[in-house]
């Protein structure tokens, strides 16, 4: 009896395996099986996702908010003062305000850069099981969102169209570790790949063996052919270390990427590259330090 | 095994797979995220009897190839989870030695979601993958388990009764 068992177990196994195996080389010879059930997938989480998006983006923050502490006590400062006002207003909420505020700087950067774009919120993040590194935004091809299509945030580049439903799409994030894109160093022609290391840093590759790379250069996408997958002239990041190796080939140097991606919460897809390349007009020039200068002037001693 | 708990079951787990993609994905952990439905799905195999661990790493793995956020064939999931159900299933008696005990369930349940996160990367790469280089991959899987490690006994109790419902009378005697 417990052979029969064990028989009808290892019979059971055959048939799930094979089952699996049918089903990845359906996938791999082209049948969009995954394609349609995952698009089908997308579309039915999508209301969801916009849902659970207002209700828990405090409580998905936080942990962020957590792990940037040292950075936040300074915005901290900074915010209070700003929701302060808010309160007293008591015309927007702090989180519309946010976005607005985000929904004005991306539209303004895509604006100098000559991109055509459409605005989307951040409804979701890739689960961390798939290895990638993912977020979801709220428009689709029924937006005109399409694969291979540049993201950007208010600050810079934020990843590349991945794939796409009617009203929501994949971005695959530029700090995934499979993501590679090919810059330029603002003012120079020397060019280099940059590449996503899973965090905040990114690597840099200089393939112009007599560049020069220095710290706090900024990088800015080279673009592709048709402004697919990317456009040109997005900033990209900033160098912060160059790595000193003699023996190597290319130049490396770590770079810090401009968006912060763990706090990005609207997003706008370039679906139209620019007519002519905006070079490094979108770096973030630093504010000029305004000096104000006092004069005394002389109180007049009382007469008596 | 009946039907209908086959069929209760795959609901919970779609159920749970709903709240990972669309709740729990929003967190951001720090470092690397946490999941809680390669957690549950865990503990429901090392709760099932042998057919049980089987027939639900299948039906888990295909739930879970239903993420949109993966670009990997669809079945690759199925695949490793129906290989893990059956390390369930031949090794009963060890899972059962670990169930017996809190810590050391949770303890096993953190240690079979490392091990199937580093199955679902080797058979990727056997599938041509790039999933990005070995030791960050390995910090991602380590910081996995320990979230799935501290995070556990906070649900453990309610998917074991969850569980307990889904039998009928006849597999709960």
């Amino acid at each position: 009896m417990a052979r029969g068992g064990g028989n009808r177990s290892r019979l059971l196994l055959v048939l799930l395996l094979v089952s699996s195996l049918f089903l990845i080389t359906l996938d791999l010879r082209g049948v969009n099986l995954a394609g349609s059930i995952r698009s089908g997938v997308a579309t039915a989480f999508s209301p969801l996702e916009s849902i659970a998006s207002k209700i828990f983006s405090p409580i998905g923050n936080f942990t962020s908010d957590l792990k940037n502490f040292n950075q936040s006590k300074k915005k901290i400062e900074q915010l209070t003062k700003e929701v302060d006002l808010l309160k007293s207003t008591q015309i927007l909420d702090e989180d519309t305000v946010g976005q607005l505020s985000q929904l004005r700087n991306v539209l303004d950067l895509a604006g100098r850069g000559g991109y055509k774009v459409v605005a989307a919120k951040v409804i979701n993040r890739g689960s961390s099981a798939t290895f990638k590194q993912t977020i979801t935004i709220d428009a689709g091809k029924n937006s005109g969102v399409g694969i291979n299509m540049t993201v950007i945030s208010d600050s810079g580049l934020v990843g590349v169209v991945k794939s796409v439903t009617s009203n929501s799409a994949i971005v695959l994030l530029m700090s995934d570790p499979t993501f590679k894109i090919g810059v330029r160093i603002a003012g120079t022609q020397s060019i280099g790949v940059v590449s996503g290391q899973g965090g905040s840093t990114y690597l840099l590759q200089l393939l112009d063996a007599t560049g020069e790379i220095k710290k706090g250069d900024v990088l800015v996408a080279r673009g592709s052919q048709d402004g697919k997958p990317f456009v040109p002239g997005v900033p990209v990041g900033t160098v912060t270390t160059v790595q000193s190796n003699a023996s190597s080939i290319t130049q490396n140097a770590d770079v810090v990427g401009i968006s912060n991606l763990e706090r990005i919460g609207v997003v706008a897809v370039v679906t139209s590259p620019p007519k002519n390349d905006p070079r490094d007009s979108l770096i973030p020039r630093p504010r000029p330090t305004e000096t104000i200068f006092v004069t005394p002037t002389p109180t007049p001693s009382p007469t008596k | 095994m009946s039907g209908l708990r086959v069929f209760y079951t795959s609901i919970f787990l779609f159920l749970l797979f709903m709240i990972q993609e669309v709740v729990i994905a929003r967190v951001n952990f720090p470092f690397n995220g946490f999941s809680l439905y390669l957690a549950v799905l865990m503990i429901v195999l090392a709760l099932e009897d042998r057919t049980g661990s089987l027939v639900f790493g299948f039906i888990g793995g295909l739930i879970m190839d239903l993420s949109t956020s993966i670009d990997t064939p669809f079945g690759q999931w199925a695949l490793v989870l129906t290989i893990i159900g059956y390390l369930f299933s031949v090794n009963r008696e060890t899972v059962g030695d670990f169930t017996e005990s809190p810590f050391t369930f949770v303890l096993f349940v953190s240690a079979a979601v490392s091990l199937s996160l580093v199955t679902f990367l080797i058979i990727g790469v056997m599938l041509g993958q790039n999933n990005g280089g070995l030791l960050h991959n390995t910090g991602l899987i380590f910081i996995n388990s320990l979230w799935t490690f501290l995070i556990t006994p906070i649900f453990l109790p309610l998917i074991i009764r969850i569980r307990k419902l889904m039998l009928d009378n006849r597999e709960r005697v």
